[in-house]
């Protein structure tokens, strides 16, 4: 390894923990300028005197100003000052109850979920969009044959009819075509089921597997028109090489210049970025688990904004951040480690 | 681009007859003029613009229903033309589910009683027939579906005006100043407004300001948090041209910065932002489809294409039409942007082409 890849490793590191950092800002600009507070459902209720509120702002700490309250979400109360500036009601009572910061990955407790810690319900969760990401990917995959096929056979119908289809199925939003999938083959043939993760009280894996189906299906979509068209395009490019040329001009079989020379060549890439894009698809698609009503991080977050539960909104979108950032770097430092062609200075 | 018109005029085309003077934008309305698709892709979208702009007078003369009047004794009902066949077709689907197998019997029944419906509704008088159902507050379907289209189209063109300007400036901007340290912040924005989730951002945002769930309040925070691919594109085309003799030239005689960058680096990247200006718009319909499915979008009672759908949340099993109609708008409407936009794209590269 070079130094100047080095260099380059180190300064998208450094960038994405500042990338990461900005987030937790964003999160919390968004908790201090929402309309009302987040204790605003309060006003809602009749029973609840000026008193109270003022009891439980300084229990949650809200009462505090803005820069202790981001110190003490951020990086925890627990070291501050035992005074009222600095702690919340809830840490200076009691020891136990002291936030200890986002970086220890302490959210805090949902408001929602009374009394449940928010990484707990976060990670609970991660589970379910995991295995629904992962299906997703692995069937998307079948993009590349696509992708290999339209570029072998360029101009004739492989070619157009995979680029119709691609099109065609870009110009709908692709939770709608899970809904129709869901009405037809849930609803009317009841071929798959309409809705959850696995039967209540049955936990077979072949019932798993039954519900994964539809939704990974859908959430394929993507992928197969993302990868034909990638896949097409670097096969192309490839095809075009004098290393190609070569291997045809000494009388190679078409098949063994096409997987041999070629598909090595062209597959790099997409190879290479699958880890980082997958933590991208981590970070939860709502849209999908909404439709499919899946109990993943993405139905969690629509639950939580229903409820303005602001602990669990803002650790979703601090981690769903870090998961992307991450799978974006990942992505860079493999492209560059793997091809040497990459160029990691800024190019002026 | 622009540079590379063939000003053909002078002695040449004089003295020869078959050269004829072509502009840039000329070859590009002749490729049009050639291109079937394209054309008819651009009829389906006027027609899908003529509808939605006449949408008050087709509600009121064609189908007499006030799309956000509410009837509570006609909530979810079938399309009138299918209202007898619909029992049936359930019924279909449930012998399906059955060890005996579909019962295939049921389909004469289904399709005599669907086309005695649609002799019912061609001649009825206005209001009797709900040609696509109605919704979970017995409003018209039909008619909500083309009132919604105003709201969509009008969400989709305000997102490509939001994104395309800022996009363009932020582009000219940082292109022009690359290396710099203007050019620094621009690429720390947009790595910064990349990094983060933007759909659960959005959903955020609107959930937490509600005086965003307007269709300008919509369009100003989607195209907010779209510019950056176009921004991208652009500083790169306008780096490449930075240098070149004309720009020297201008600048030479004492051109100010905002003259270079408008009046000779923009026209260069015309044909870019048309191209991704388009496809932005068909990427914003969809994308209100989905808040608004999700709830953070556009609030009823005025209808769009997306919180239509989101009525259909707990009984979309019973009423497709719920789901089948905004669906099949948007499928139309986003069908001929495509493909407008890629009849565009390859009608702005005449000279490659050929």
């Amino acid at each position: 390894m070079n130094s100047a890849l080095m260099r380059y490793i180190i300064r998208r590191g450094v960038q994405s923990i500042m990338l990461a950092w900005v987030a937790t800002l964003i999160a919390f600009s968004i908790y201090q300028a929402a309309p009302g507070g987040p204790l605003q459902f309060l006003d809602d209720d009749p029973s609840v005197t000026s008193a109270d509120v003022a009891r439980l702002e300084r229990l949650y700490g809200i009462d505090r100003n803005i820069f202790a309250q981001y110190v003490s979400w951020f990086a925890g109360e627990d070291w501050l000052p035992a005074n009222e500036t600095w702690r919340s009601g809830f840490c200076l009572s009691d020891q136990n109850r002291c936030g200890h910061g986002i970086i220890r990955l302490d959210f805090g407790k949902s408001f929602l979920f009374k009394g449940e810690s928010v990484i707990d319900l976060i990670v609970e969760r991660m589970g379910a969009t995991f295995v629904l990401a992962f299906t997703s990917m692995i069937i998307g995959l079948l993009g590349i044959p696509l992708g290999i096929w339209a570029a072998v056979r360029r101009g004739h119908w492989p070619d157009h009819s995979i680029r119709v289809l691609t099109v065609a199925l870009n110009t709908v939003p692709h939770w709608w075509l899970g809904l129709l999938l869901l009405i037809f083959l849930g609803g009317f043939l009841g071929l798959v089921p309409l809705s959850g993760m696995q039967t209540i009280g049955d936990g077979s894996l072949l019932d798993r597997l039954h519900h994964l189906l539809l939704p990974a299906t859908v959430g394929a979509i993507g992928g197969w028109i993302g990868y034909s068209r990638i896949v097409r395009f670097e096969m192309l490019e490839v095809l075009n090489q004098d290393y190609v040329r070569t291997a045809r001009a000494k009388g190679l079989q078409e098949r063994l210049v096409v997987f041999r020379h070629v598909l090595r060549n062209a597959l790099m890439p997409v190879i290479t970025g699958l880890s980082g894009i997958f933590l991208l698809a981590l970070s939860g698609s709502i849209l999908f688990e909404t439709v499919f009503s899946w109990p993943g991080m993405g139905r969690l977050a629509i639950l939580a904004i229903n409820a303005r539960d602001y602990p669990v909104i803002m650790g979703l979108f601090v981690i769903s951040s870090v998961l992307g950032i991450l799978g974006l770097l990942m992505v860079d430092i493999l492209y560059s480690v793997v091809d040497p062609r990459v160029k990691y200075e800024v190019i002026a | 681009m622009a540079e590379q018109t063939l000003p053909l005029s002078g002695r040449l085309a004089q003295s020869t007859e078959e050269f004829e003077t072509i502009t840039y934008w000329g070859a590009v309305r002749r490729k049009l003029m050639r291109d079937k698709i394209t054309l008819a892709a651009m009829a389906l979208g006027a027609v899908m613009i003529i509808i939605t702009l006449a949408a008050p007078w087709i509600t009121d003369n064609l189908l007499g229903f006030d799309p956000t009047a509410t009837n509570l004794r006609k909530r979810s009902d079938p399309p009138t033309w299918f209202e007898a066949g619909w029992p049936k077709f359930e019924q279909f689907g449930f012998t399906c589910q059955s060890s005996d197998g579909c019962q295939w019997a049921l389909w004469p029944e289904i399709a005599s009683d669907a086309v005695d419906g649609l002799r019912f509704c061609v001649n009825a008088d206005l209001g009797e027939c709900h040609w696509l159902g109605t919704d979970q507050a017995g409003r018209d379907v039909l008619s909500r579906a083309i009132h919604g289209g105003r709201i969509s189209l009008r969400i989709g063109a305000y997102v490509a005006i939001v994104s395309m300007t800022l996009g363009v400036v932020a582009g000219l901007i940082s292109g022009y100043y690359a290396a710099t340290i203007v050019d620094d912040i621009v690429n720390a924005v947009i790595q910064t407004l990349g990094s983060i989730p933007d759909l659960f951002f959005l959903i955020i945002l609107l959930s937490t300001f509600p005086f965003l769930r307007s269709p300008e309040g919509l369009a100003i925070t989607i195209g907010a948090l779209g510019w950056m691919g176009i921004s991208r594109l652009i500083r790169g085309q306008i780096f490449s041209i930075r240098e070149r003799e004309y720009i020297l030239a201008s600048r030479a005689t004492g051109a100010s910065i905002w003259r270079i960058m408008f009046q000779h680096m923009l026209p260069n990247v015309a044909s870019i932002i048309i191209v991704v200006a388009v496809f932005n718009i068909a990427g914003a319909i969809i994308a209100e489809a989905g808040l608004s499915y999700l709830g953070v979008g556009i609030g009823p009672p005025l209808p769009s294409w997306g919180n239509m759908m989101q009525g259909s949340l707990g009984n979309f099993t019973n009423a497709p039409w719920l789901v089948l109609a905004p669906g099949f708008f948007i499928f139309l409407t986003t069908l001929s942007i495509y493909l407008i936009g890629d009849g565009l794209r390859d009608a702005l590269d005449p000279w490659l082409q050929n």
